[in-house]
């Protein structure tokens, strides 16, 4: 079937089998490999991507229901080769260990960040709960995610 | 004098990291090459049974299908997963590519390789196999008791060890003793990245596998030896890796991949999803052990007797080695005149064990702190008192293995950490009644540094310094996600004062890089950081010989500071940067800037941690919730300070999850019932407390600027210490782990009962 959506910015037309995952049309079809797959059943988080503004585990969407909407991944947080805010702050904080889990991480922050811009800790831990992270235990992944919308820096890459 | 550091103790970015946060960094699942396959492993449905037929008639029918492998179509040679070297010791070969028996659910049946993932995988599914099901043992005991079936050919018994060291000394105060029994259960390591490797042989017969492994040159000397192949004409290059934990460090994936790729003439790609993750990788063994101990009232240790069960699953991998160091844990940590520790490791037709962080240590230091939580009780005595009386003291020595502790300051980790933690008040202050009961626990942990004293423990590297300043650390460095090689960038940039960014630092390939057998025993900062530090010093010591010469000035009268050589001792300073000097010793002194080492470790002393819970307990449902920690390491001297403190809040998410909640559990048809993260349960972040990490700095050993292994110890002593903390919150005797919602109610319920008498 022919679905129309954008990613990253960017507009694609795609004929695609109506059973594809939206995590393998981003890897095999687009080549965004940022987006990775750690259980595929929605359990652990990595694939989380955002669709329309919400948090999405993207081995849980089928194709046909990205038509029409907007999606951003990982690899569309960064602008203009600016890291963005976020991912500036994992770094700093040793948020990031293997880096496995990170993208998803950083995505569910970012939809959290773009709906409500100074979270409590509760609503930061409740936002990143459906992602796993083995390395890390969350408390840095807090820090980072607290510092960032902390800042007063505008966050670019945001999603109108 | 305090020693001041400019990189050393900072807090530095893991390596890579600008590619980790965009998503840039590719792990095995993103590799591509030209005319690549894809791989699917058919496992076993059964415990145990032979594999009689298979017809793969409808699977070959699939579009894109290449071909389909079994025991009928693959070499039978044995071989060990577990083996780093050649002739390895405790190393039994007892498995083959594909089984011609299986013996768990789980076991390697088949595979096909196909042009997608998909067509593999719809093509697996197609397959008939026939088995003719054998009976199957699916506990140590049912393993132990049953004469008529064997699991391995040599019996159902993987190895037994016993050490008894010193006598118990003679006493005239009066004694008590206690007996204990604890089990552990089974772990997924679940690291968030599957396992998977990819393997190409080409047409000049050589093979190169890319793998997210612990180890380049064990991968090496299995799949070479397996294939009769020249270890020169194997190639291993690491991959990033997304988590191990001891679960990469074996060979798992990669002979079969290799065995695939040899016969397609292509390259073949094998990922794993995560049920293949946790039924067909490696499990923390379960472990049961009994615990007696003689004490004196006033709490001296004088004898602990401990007899250890290990379920090993279904093949030997690292039974013999693990097993044994279940008896080599505790007289690291506590002063025991008479220790003896029996122990075997048993097959039994159930998912595989493997090294797991801490190798042994959280299994039987659970066991022992708990037990001394009852001892402590018994003897109407307060769990620190205790357990400082006996603990270890600096430069002890270890008595089952005869090497010196070093600098051993658990009895500071225990003092400086109950006065942080403020343990006396919260001890005897707590509030034992009502719905939601409040207790807090602590427990102690040791382990090791490194190989030393049973195992290769070098490694070789090459430093060198480019023309334009910049350098290139060569080494087989195998980070395993927790920042390996911004350590050796820290330790380079200590030495000779230069920008960490200057430094790049390569990851492990057998064809280019020294060889170092792998990640193992916490020996990464101990060992490979000490053969860093030596390398730069030589390289600094280049640096300098050129700088003289440049500068007309004996070395001894030169310094090196941010990136520049000074010299000293004259009115007017001269400087001279690194980068003049580096392309001035090329150019003019027709000299290289290259120092090569290769470093034995010649110690290995004790690394500690003491962490503290505090719990509450929710006595109607039975759940717990950890509502505050304090890890406190012994870790000799921090490097990069943030990443430290993270893998200790990692280590505390994994072991809380060992106390409490994460298990995979046998049905009674020996199929794995926690096969999913759907029903195996981690922490998330609403279920994590804030961990509070405090460490302990002395040097006194030999790692860099007297740095100690974190990876393991981390994880040592966090599960005893919540369910201590349960123990305490409730006044139960809780041993049998996870100490689930229904265990709890059960020990409460028994607990009415018995007061009601």
């Amino acid at each position: 079937m022919l679905i129309e959506f954008k990613v990253n910015g960017k507009s694609y037309n795609l004929d695609v089998c109506p059973s594809l995952r939206l995590i393998d049309l981003l890897r095999d079809e687009l080549g965004l490999t940022g987006t990775k797959e750690g259980c595929g059943e929605g359990e652990c988080g990595s694939c989380t991507v955002i669709m329309d503004g919400k948090a999405v585990n993207s081995c849980l969407v089928l194709a046909p229901q990205v038509d029409g909407k907007e999606i951003l991944t990982v690899e569309g947080l960064a602008q203009d080769g600016q890291l963005d805010l976020l991912q500036q702050k994992f770094l700093e904080h040793s948020a990031v260990e293997c880096g496995f889990c990170t993208p998803g991480m950083l995505m569910s922050a970012k939809a959290l960040l773009m709906k409500n811009p100074h979270p409590t800790e509760e609503e930061i831990r409740t936002a990143i709960a459906g992602n796993l992270c083995r390395c890390a235990g969350y408390s840095k992944v807090v820090a980072a995610i607290k510092a960032a919308a902390g800042s007063t820096d505008r966050s670019p890459g945001q999603v109108e | 004098m305090k020693k001041e550091f400019k990189y050393v103790g900072g807090t530095f970015p893991c390596d890579h990291g600008v590619r980790k946060v965009t998503g840039d960094l590719d792990y095995c699942c993103d590799v591509k090459l030209p005319n690549m396959l894809y791989a699917k492993l058919l496992l076993s449905p059964i415990p145990h049974g032979i594999v009689k037929k298979i017809d793969t008639s409808r699977a070959e029918k699939v579009p894109g299908v290449i071909k389909i492998f079994s025991h009928f179509n693959a070499p039978d040679k044995m071989f060990s997963t577990y083996r780093i070297i050649p002739g390895q010791q405790m190393c039994i070969a007892d498995e083959t590519l594909f089984a011609e028996r299986v013996k768990y659910v789980g076991d390697r049946v088949a595979a096909v390789v196909a042009t997608s993932f998909a067509a593999a995988r719809e093509a697996v599914s197609l397959i008939d196999v026939e088995y003719e099901e054998l009976p199957a043992l699916l506990t140590p005991e049912e393993a132990l008791n049953n004469r008529e079936v064997k699991i391995q050919p040599r019996g159902n018994v993987a190895h037994e060890y016993v050490v008894d060291v010193g006598d118990v000394p003679s006493t005239t105060e009066d004694c008590i003793t206690m007996e204990s029994e604890t089990y552990t259960q089974r772990i997924h390591h679940a690291a968030i990245e599957p396992h998977g490797c990819i393997a190409y042989y080409d047409s000049s017969g050589k093979l190169t596998i890319w793998t997210p492994t612990q180890s380049v040159y064990g991968v090496r000397t299995v799949v070479a030896e397996l294939f009769d192949l020249k270890y020169s004409d194997v190639r291993v290059i690491k991959l990033p890796i997304g988590g191990s934990f001891g679960g990469k460090q074996e060979f798992l994936f990669e002979p079969v991949t290799s065995f695939m790729a040899m016969e397609t003439k292509r390259p073949v790609k094998l990922i794993l999803d995560r049920e293949e993750c946790i039924v067909h990788t490696r499990v923390r063994p379960e472990v049961k052990s009994r615990i007696k101990t003689t004490v004196t009232k006033s709490g001296k240790l004088l004898e602990l007797v401990a007899d250890s069960t290990l379920n090993a699953g279904a093949y030997s991998g690292a039974a013999p080695d693990y097993v044994t160091t279940l008896s080599q844990k505790v007289c690291k940590l506590y002063r025991i005149p008479h220790y003896r520790h029996s122990g075997r490791a048993v097959y039994t037709n159930t998912v595989r064990f493997g090294g797991s962080r801490g190798w042994g240590a959280p299994e039987i230091i659970t066991a022992v702190e708990i037990h001394m939580d009852q001892v402590a009780k018994k003897l109407g005595m307060d769990p620190v008192e205790f357990r400082l009386q006996n603990l270890v003291h600096p430069y002890d020595m270890d008595q089952v293995l005869h090497l010196s502790l070093g600098n051993a300051r658990v009895i500071e980790c225990l003092t400086k950490g109950a006065e942080a933690f403020r343990w006396k008040e919260r001890y005897n202050s707590q509030d034992k009644q009502g719905r939601y009961r409040r207790g807090v626990g602590v427990a102690c942990g040791a382990h090791k540094n490194g190989m030393y004293g049973g195992f290769i423990d070098s490694t070789s590297m090459v430093l060198k310094m480019n023309e334009d300043g910049s350098l290139n650390l060569n080494a087989s460095i195998h980070d395993v996600g927790c920042g390996i090689g911004t350590v050796m960038k820290i330790i380079i940039a200590e030495v000779l004062d230069i920008d960490l960014d200057l430094i790049t630092v390569t990851e492990a390939d057998t064809e280019y890089t020294g060889y170092d057998p792998g990640v193992y025993g916490s020996r990464v900062t101990y060992v490979v950081g000490a053969c860093a530090k030596k390398t730069a010093e030589l390289l600094k010591d280049q640096i300098l010989e050129n700088a003289a010469l440049i500068l007309g000035k004996p070395k001894e009268y030169l310094r090196v500071e941010n990136g520049c050589v000074y010299t000293v001792g004259e009115a007017e300073k001269r400087v001279i940067t690194y980068k003049e000097i580096a392309e001035k010793a090329v150019r003019e002194n027709f000299r290289c800037l290259n120092a090569a080492y290769t470093y034995y470790s010649t110690s290995n002393p004790g690394s500690y941690s003491v962490q503290f819970a505090e719990v509450v307990v929710d006595t109607l449902t039975g759940l717990t919730s950890v509502t505050d920690f304090l890890a406190v390491s012994d870790i000799g001297r921090a490097l990069n300070r943030g990443m430290v403190e993270g893998q200790f809040q990692g280590a505390v998410q994994m072991g809380i999850g060992y106390a409490l909640c994460e298990e995979i559990k046998i049905d009674d048809k020996g199929r794995p019932l926690n096969n999913s993260f759907a029903n195996y349960h981690m922490l998330t972040a609403l279920d994590m407390p804030d961990v509070k990490v405090l460490l302990i700095e002395h040097e006194g050993d030999d790692g860099p600027f007297g740095a100690k292994s974190i990876g393991e110890i981390s994880n040592v002593p966090t599960a005893a210490a919540v369910v201590n903390a349960v123990n305490n919150a409730l006044g139960t005797s809780l041993s049998d782990l996870p100490v689930t919602p229904d265990k709890i109610l059960a020990a409460l319920a028994e607990q009415k009962k018995v007061g009601a008498c």
